[in-house]
């Protein structure tokens, strides 16, 4: 199975936010009562039941032109998926498609995909006690449908493909777009399978890393300690086992038959 | 719209001003960037900067309701430049027509047109010259003074870029790029469409500003042509439908003519409305006004009437007298109504001066009102603060059904008329509309049959045949097909046309055959060709674009004869039928018939008869004498405006808007403070892409609410400096005639403007909300409780209660406002 | 594993008590770490009704654990938290004959730096398991910079303790025979006590603390 990629392209979205909806839609997720912050970014941020999100931002430059830059942001779908190597319980893993995909029934709830994740994704809900993120509608593409916000989406802003066409449709659309415009997404943790075509520099986009990858954490975590463990205890165990068939157990007896070792 | 929203894709440079099509028309931008991906640059003109200038690729600002300063400047850049489409211009325009040479214009009139007797132009001199014959005289070369290119040309002559960026507050670089890319549109083969809404209607020059953008096109040859038109975002998804079905009072379907009390007889009435010309080619369309009124008559009452006493029946206004939303709700305000149907609509909300539509209500009887949800119309009598005792107003609350709980059709912005299915049965006791009428037009029949009265017949002897009847002759049903047929018409009688014979009973195919010897009905005349022997052309769904410029004519079906792009004929060379755009011919002669889209007016190539038919000369107007404000349009300022003169004349302000707030005919309510220190900031209404018109179907729509939950008014931050705002604070926003608490968005997408030497700062409010959805009301035993509480009231509590002299329509687009820290 | 006359009381109850509690814990919240670090020992949870569970018990476990290293370290921390030169440094010299023959194995007191090695790790990232662990219990209430730390110093402390674990199983079961009475009855053999923690023997009983089964205690235990 192919792999896939949903496809943002900052360039086309316009705010309207049916994505947003969709999702909410799609994934029976509540709406919560909210507040105008002065934006109209609304939820706030990610939550256990918005799964995705359009952050609204103002950029104005020197000689007074404004810029409103409008980013999706949701779950990545990293190949290298720093929440799916620290789950303990398989919760989430990756699916033919490449995304990254939750079981909510295996979810422990323990939280270690919040801390891992690059991009700030996996929200808690204390009430379920699981974790909740997109999960790139894996409902809708394993029958062969888009996810629910590239349904929604008007303006051709989302589109959904495989892995291969839609990162050199990304990179296409950059060369069309010029200037500041970069692909953001295939250059680390192994490839994202939500690629984004920015407009800016991705240091300009509010939370969103310049160069995301797995924590150090995770690595020392998962790929040195987690495998020495295994290693020393099994090596102990061998160890353990070379040396009573090497040396035997210590004589402890001596000649104090006081107290004897009796039943050995 | 002439053209359609697919169309948008075929343009060559797409115009959105006084629309946010981003935010509001989410859909629209599909083609809008799929135009831009052929190269199309977008130019967003806006106050503010929104979600359509964060797409553009220039963005201009300009101060509300200066649109006319702006697209004047633009006329005059098209002339000065010769940018023109000279072949187009000539043949399809009435450029070339002399004027009267009594016919005066705003600059050498003191700002008004010749003919203004105090506020009503006497248009006599709004006229042509013509020859013995009463043919019109006409200068091909466009050289003559008084021909209407050479007055064009006069009257812009004044808007220049250093006065329009004055007035506007737009700096004029800005001004000339957007002028410059988008006259561009003017070379033969090139397309440039307008995208306006509201913000351009909702002004007391919005029908000017209309018209200031339909010259522009027709200069450019822009209409009729694939990418191009005058298109009209409309702000519901029916709009187009219920205008086209006479949702306003000066209309009949079809765009009739209401008739008035002086025109006692059918034929009267007729010889009134049907326009006459003496120019030799031209097909003047209107001429068949007698077939499409007496077809109207028998739909209304079959073969019951004659077509003499249906037209008795039939209700007459006085002569001159505005039935318009205002007109209604002064009268109500001074007790003139008893009651009121508030159907499917918030006038507690979307009303102009909505403390005026509040104080209103409360001097009616009763009240039904008949929606989905609860509204600040129906509970009206319980706001807060109000004491419900005092209120005597009865309220009859009828639950309907929505949009998918019931089957009918809906005509979009394209003019598509697409049947839509019922999905879900209603909750509860709700009922679809049509079933509600049902009933009440039983109830009343029933009461005049027994009671009699005045034209009492005009109600018994209706026709009601939208369903299936019982032995009594009653339906028990509504059934939107037996509708959908009736507005299409059939032969009440065999009729032979043409040496084809129509049998009785079946229905007739095009508005062509109707007849005006009451042997054809048809509900609206625009909609003969939706329901034909081979059924209901609304519910086609191919989606098969042979026409290769997205016609999609198997589609559903549009108005009129599923013409796609209306004015089509005027998209081909007059003499030889060549399309000026050969990439996206929208029609093509083959030798023989036009190929493509349904044509428009056009005969063979070459045969001279110009295409725009509707018209009685044939011609698109450039000079329009039909509007009431003058034949050209002309800068004036907003009721409520910043500036203490008007730049370009010594006239303020439209001269013929009707006005309230005078002394001696209004009240608080009316009140109007221009250049007033009191309110210093010009203040837009708009919408959000969360919410739809007053928020009734939206703010209790959990998802929506959650998005946006509360009313914000924003504000620039150079202003929020002055003022001492803080970004999300809670601050009133006061105008002469209401207030309301909102929260700050502080933004950099406001800025001031340049304004006649002045700073001017502009701030803007949506007009979503409501209290009734709020968690600062009451809620007793049986109201529904929102799951999402929104917070705001209504922004119309601070509009101005005026409107424009030829629609009525408010002007919420252009008022002034002042903007407080709460308490203060 | 009844005591026989002769011989030599080792360890009070509070202390076997404190081990005990210590042990168990411990070997609970390792088999329970383990169910969570490897998927393929996740099948651990089963007999707990599932993983979340499994995380609920090694959570609670954990808090324990908690007191029993408290109490571990308050009783221990004396006699095998702190290392006695050059004597102990001669011990790890020749690993305290453990690895290769040594014909002379330097005298050591009650433990040798082998178990004080044991101790203070046990001590150190005990201490530091506990920190961490309570801190990715609540991880959302705390800066996401330090609670990612907390798992791989957790890890570590895994690292160090597991082996550890297993070696001071080994060693206390057949690897030294007679040791487990130590810590089941408190009573070991002389012989055995010779060997293991000569100089310890050497000291209780010049001071004539020494208690052996089935003797009146010479003196009364002073303190």
């Amino acid at each position: 199975m192919a792999e896939k990629i949903k496809l943002y392209d900052t360039s086309k979205c316009t705010g309207c936010r049916a994505c947003q909806l969709a999702c909410k839609q799609w994934n029976a997720l509540p709406a919560g009562q909210t507040y105008n912050a002065g934006t109209y970014q609304n939820p706030p941020d990610l939550q256990s039941n918005t799964w995705m999100l359009i952050r609204f931002q103002e950029m104005s430059n020197g000689n007074g032109d404004v810029k409103w830059l409008f980013r999706k942001d949701a779950c990545m779908h990293c190949t290298d998926a720093a929440c799916i190597k620290v789950c303990p319980s398989g919760a989430l893993f990756r699916t033919k498609y490449g995304s990254v995909a939750l079981d909510r029934d295996k979810c422990i709830g323990c939280k270690e995909c919040i801390s891992a994740c690059p991009f700030d994704v996996p929200r808690y809900d204390p009430v379920t006690d699981k974790i909740a993120k997109c999960d790139l509608c894996f409902s809708r593409i394993d029958r062969g449908m888009e996810p629910a916000c590239v349904k929604a989406c008007p303006t051709g802003a989302l589109s959904f493909g495989d892995k291969d066409e839609m990162i050199a449709r990304a990179h296409a659309r950059v060369k069309e777009l010029g200037g500041d415009a970069n692909v953001y997404g295939d250059q680390f943790v192994g490839g994202t399978h939500m690629l984004y075509v920015l407009t800016e520099k991705p240091d300009v986009y509010d939370e969103l890393p310049e160069r995301p990858r797995v924590p150090l954490t995770v690595i020392a975590w998962k790929d040195w300690f987690k495998p020495l463990t295994l290693l020393a205890a099994g090596g102990v165990l061998a160890g353990s086992f070379i040396h009573y068939l090497t040396h035997g157990p210590k004589d402890t007896s001596g000649d104090d038959q006081a107290g004897g070792e009796g039943g050995e | 719209m002439t053209n359609h929203w697919n169309d948008i894709e075929n343009s060559d440079c797409v115009l959105a001003m006084g629309s946010n099509p981003a935010s509001n028309h989410p859909i629209s931008f599909k083609y809008v960037t799929k135009a831009m991906e052929k190269g199309a640059p977008l130019i967003s003109v806006d106050p503010r900067f929104t979600q359509t200038s964060a797409r553009a690729n220039i963005y201009a600002p300009l101060r509300s309701g200066t649109d006319i300063a702006f697209l004047g400047g633009m006329i005059k850049y098209i002339l000065d430049n010769n940018l023109i489409h000279e072949k187009y211009v000539k043949a399809y325009t009435n450029a070339s027509f002399l004027v009267n040479p009594d016919f005066k214009m705003p600059g050498e009139n003191n700002g008004v047109f010749s003919g203004l007797v105090e506020n009503k132009y006497d248009k006599s001199t709004w006229s042509y010259q013509t020859d013995a014959d009463g043919v019109i005289l006409k200068d091909p070369t466009l050289s003559d003074p008084n021909c209407v290119y050479r007055l064009l040309k006069k009257h812009y002559k004044r808007y220049t870029p250093e006065v329009v960026s004055n007035i506007t507050g737009t700096p004029k670089d800005k001004l000339l790029a957007v002028y410059e890319a988008y006259t561009k549109t003017g070379k033969p083969g090139k397309a440039g469409t307008i995208m306006y809404a509201m913000g351009w209607t909702q002004h007391t020059v919005g029908v000017q500003n209309i018209r200031a953008m339909s010259i522009i096109q027709l200069l450019l040859g822009n209409m009729g042509v694939a990418g191009g038109g005058v298109n009209a975002l409309r702000g519901e998804s029916n709009v187009q439908g219920s205008t086209d079905m006479a949702l306003l009072f000066h209309i009949l379907p079809g765009y009739l003519k209401t008739p008035v009390a002086s025109l006692q007889t059918l034929e009267e009435y007729n010889k009134k409305n049907t326009p006459a010309t003496n120019e030799p080619k031209s097909l003047n369309w209107w001429k068949n006004y007698s077939k499409y009124m007496a077809s109207l008559l028998r739909a209304h009452y079959g073969m019951n009437v004659t077509l003499e006493e249906a037209y008795n029946y039939l209700p007459k206004r006085d002569d001159g007298q505005d039935c318009s939303w205002l007109t209604l709700f002064d009268s109500m305000y001074k007790g003139k109504f008893s009651g009121l149907f508030a159907w499917g609509m918030n006038p507690a909300c979307s009303g102009a001066s909505s403390h005026k539509v509040r104080q209103a209500l409360t001097q009616l009887d009763w009240m039904v009102n008949v929606n989905v949800y609860d509204n600040e119309t129906g509970s009206f009598w319980r706001e807060p603060g109000l004491d419900p005792s005092k209120i005597k107003t009865e309220v009859f609350m009828l639950p309907c059904s929505s949009f998918m709980e019931k089957e009918g059709s809906i005509t979009n912005s394209g003019r598509w008329m697409q049947w839509r299915y019922k999905a879900v049965d209603s909750p509860g006791v709700a009922m679809p509309d049509g079933d509600i009428m049902t009933e009440l037009f039983y109830r009343l029949k029933e009461r005049y049959e027994k009671d009699g009265g005045p034209l009492a017949d005009a109600v018994t002897r209706l026709t009601w045949d939208y369903g299936v009847k019982d032995g009594a002759g009653r339906i028990h049903h509504f059934d939107p097909d037996y509708v959908a047929r009736e507005v299409n018409g059939y032969f009440l009688e065999d009729k032979v046309i043409g040496g084809v014979l129509y049998k009785k009973g079946t229905l007739v195919p095009s508005f062509g055959l109707l007849q005006d010897d009451g042997s054809t009905s048809s509900g609206n005349w625009l909609y003969c060709n939706s329901y034909t022997e081979k059924g209901n052309m609304a519910k086609r769904r191919g989606n098969e674009d042979k026409s290769h410029i997205g016609l999609y004519s198997d589609w559903a079906w549009c108005w009129p004869l599923n013409r796609r792009i209306i004015y089509n004929g005027a998209s081909v060379d007059p003499d030889t039928g060549v399309p000026w755009d050969k990439k996206n011919p929208v029609i093509r002669w083959d030798g023989a018939r036009w190929k493509g889209d349904v044509p428009d007016g056009v005969a063979a190539p070459g045969a001279g008869r110009p295409p725009f038919i509707m018209k009685p000369d044939g011609v698109a107007n450039i000079f329009g004498p039909g509007l009431a404000d003058g034949p050209f349009p002309e800068h004036y300022e907003p009721l409520e405006c910043p500036i203490e003169e008007n730049l370009l004349s010594p006239q303020f302000i439209n001269p013929t808007i009707v006005r309230w707030d005078e002394v001696g005919t209004g009240t608080s309510v009316d009140a109007r403070a221009t250049c007033d220190p009191r309110f210093p900031f010009v203040c837009s209404t708009y919408r959000v892409s969360e919410h739809w018109q007053t928020g009734v179907l939206t703010r209790w729509a959990p998802w929506l609410a959650e998005m946006q939950p509360e009313l914000f008014v924003e504000i620039g931050s150079e202003l929020a400096r002055l003022k001492g705002f803080k970004n999300g604070e809670h601050v009133m926003v006061k105008s002469v005639r209401g207030e309301v608490e909102a929260v700050a968005i502080v933004t950099d997408r406001y800025k001031p403007m340049k304004v006649a030497g002045m700073t001017v700062h502009q701030v803007g409010i949506p007009w979503h909300y409501g209290w009734v959805t709020t968690n600062m009301r009451k809620y007793v035993h049986g109201d529904k409780v929102p799951e999402v509480f929104t917070s705001g009231d209504s922004a119309n509590l601070l509009t101005p209660f005026i409107g424009d002299p030829n629609t009525g329509i408010p002007e919420s687009k252009a008022f002034m406002v002042n903007v407080e820290r709460k308490g203060v | 594993m009844i005591p026989k006359k002769g011989m030599i009381k080792s360890t009070d109850a509070f202390e076997r008590l404190v081990h005990w509690w210590l042990a168990i814990t411990c070997i609970i919240l390792i088999l329970t770490g383990l169910g969570m670090m490897f998927h393929s020992f996740n099948f651990l949870g089963t007999p707990l009704g599932g993983l979340k569970n499994l995380k609920l018990v090694h959570n609670f476990t954990g808090l324990l654990f908690a007191p029993a290293l408290f109490f571990a370290i308050l009783i221990w921390w004396r006699e095998a938290g702190v290392f006695k030169m050059p004597e102990d440094l001669e011990w790890i010299k020749v690993a305290g004959g453990y690895l290769w023959h040594v014909d002379d194995v330097p005298e050591t007191g009650k433990y040798n730096p082998g178990q004080k090695a044991f101790f203070l790790a046990v001590a150190i990232f005990g201490i530091l398991m506990v920190a961490s662990g309570l801190i990715m219990w609540f991880p959302l209430s705390l800066p996401s910079g330090l609670v990612q730390w907390m798992y791989p110093l957790h890890a570590l402390g895994m690292l160090v303790i597991f082996p550890f674990v297993l070696v001071h199983i080994y060693l206390g079961t057949i690897g030294v025979p007679g040791s487990a009475r130590a810590i089941f009855t408190g009573y070991v053999t002389r012989s055995w006590a010779e060997k293991q923690c000569p100089g310890w023997l050497k000291e209780m009983e010049e001071e004539g603390r020494l208690e052996i089964y089935g003797e009146e205690k010479e003196e009364a235990a002073h303190g």
